[in-house]
């Protein structure tokens, strides 16, 4: 499998899906013009990485976003409940989400994804996450 | 003629008159701006266009008046969005108040605007959509309740009933009702050919210290006006 690279614009976050170290990142707000077609192949990419993923290997995934429009919420669950699937299945996936320690909101829509997941998921707050 | 026929603004600053109906209609139909329309003292039509050249300085004290910092009125294409978007954080750094309440005022300034893209990117006839996505206006202003974003569009009058209920249904829950609403309506299947996930309207609850405010006026039998105003 490739690596997944796309470049941060404005409305979108940067995303770095590495199947080698078994590392994947996305960071930076999220509002596009259309968040379903922007999260589509991240969500493809996903789905065959997970299914060729062996049991013991661990996969990390991280998430530092500042802001996330609705739309784009709805794709994050979309991914979220993949890897839950995933790790619900034996995988080990680990999801870890940073927030800025003034962005309260960023922490409440991570805590809420969190609730209706299964899947290890670590909340942290830095001091600029931007960083 | 007698009694008022219609007012689109009290500020006068530019009178042509009129002879006849026929005269003011197609003057109308030539030129787009605000305009009015009295009967005069010799029963015939008094008709005015507002030409925005002339006016700004009169519109200025429209939007001071009503607390509006930011207002934009046209097409909301993605770069306007982002555009005013970051125009609004900016603005908002400025002043005194918490990352949380710029955060929140961004995010319904974004729903808002996102809302009324995706609602006439949905309707399937050409003229249907232009004519709605000509129509939005957003405006972002304080009042001594805190921030507010207002935002309007036209709307095809069929659509009304179904918002109505949808807008009635949210103001009628509390804080845990709607985050009970939102996790339900994030679960549903998509509808096909929408670029929403039908969030946005419980989200902006979610954010607002107040019931969501709104209103829908009839242009005519086939198109209404909604506005909607959150205060955060």
């Amino acid at each position: 499998m490739q690596i997944l690279h796309i470049e941060s614009t404005k409305s979108t976050p940067e995303i770095h899906f590495d199947p080698i170290s078994n590392r994947m990142q996305i960071k930076g707000q999220s509002y596009p013009e259309n968040a379903f077609k922007f999260y589509e192949p991240l969500l493809h990419w996903l789905d065959e990485y997970l299914q060729q993923l062996e049991q013991e290997v661990l996969v990390e995934l991280y998430f530092n976003m500042p802001y996330i429009n609705t739309s784009s919420s709805k794709c994050m669950m979309m991914m979220l409940e993949k890897l839950d699937e995933a790790y619900q299945s034996g995988k080990k996936v680990m999801i870890l989400w940073y927030y800025d320690e003034d962005n309260e909101t960023a922490m409440e829509c991570a805590e809420e994804f969190k609730e209706d997941l299964l899947v290890p998921f670590q909340i942290t707050k830095v001091e600029d996450s931007s960083q | 003629m007698q009694g008022l026929y219609v007012i689109k603004t009290n500020i006068v600053s530019y009178l042509p008159v009129f002879e006849d109906l026929n005269e003011v209609k197609s003057s109308l139909r030539r030129q787009k701006g605000y305009y009015f329309l009295i009967p005069s003292k010799n029963g015939h039509i008094q008709g005015g266009l507002l030409f925005m050249e002339v006016n700004l300085l009169n519109l200025q004290k429209t939007l001071q008046n009503n607390g509006i910092l930011i207002s934009f009125a046209g097409r909301f294409s993605q770069e306007i969005i982002e555009e005013l978007g970051d125009a609004v954080k900016k603005y908002l750094e400025t002043e005194s108040i918490s990352q949380n309440e710029i955060y929140n005022v961004f995010s319904v300034f974004i729903e808002q605007t996102q809302n009324i893209k995706n609602y006439s990117a949905l309707k399937t006839d050409c003229l249907v959509r232009e004519k709605i996505a000509n129509s939005g206006i957003v405006t972002i202003g304080r009042s001594d309740a805190g921030h507010f974003v207002s935002s309007g569009n036209i709307m095809e009058s069929k659509d009304s009933y179904a918002l109505v209920q949808k807008l009635d249904i949210i103001n009628g829950l509390d804080r845990a009702g709607l985050k009970r609403l939102y996790k339900e309506q994030m679960k549903k299947e998509m509808v096909p050919g929408s670029t929403g996930a039908g969030l946005g309207l419980i989200d902006m609850a979610r954010k607002a210290s107040q019931p969501l405010k709104y209103s829908i006026d009839k242009l005519d039998e086939e198109f209404h006006f909604f506005t909607l105003k959150v205060n955060i």
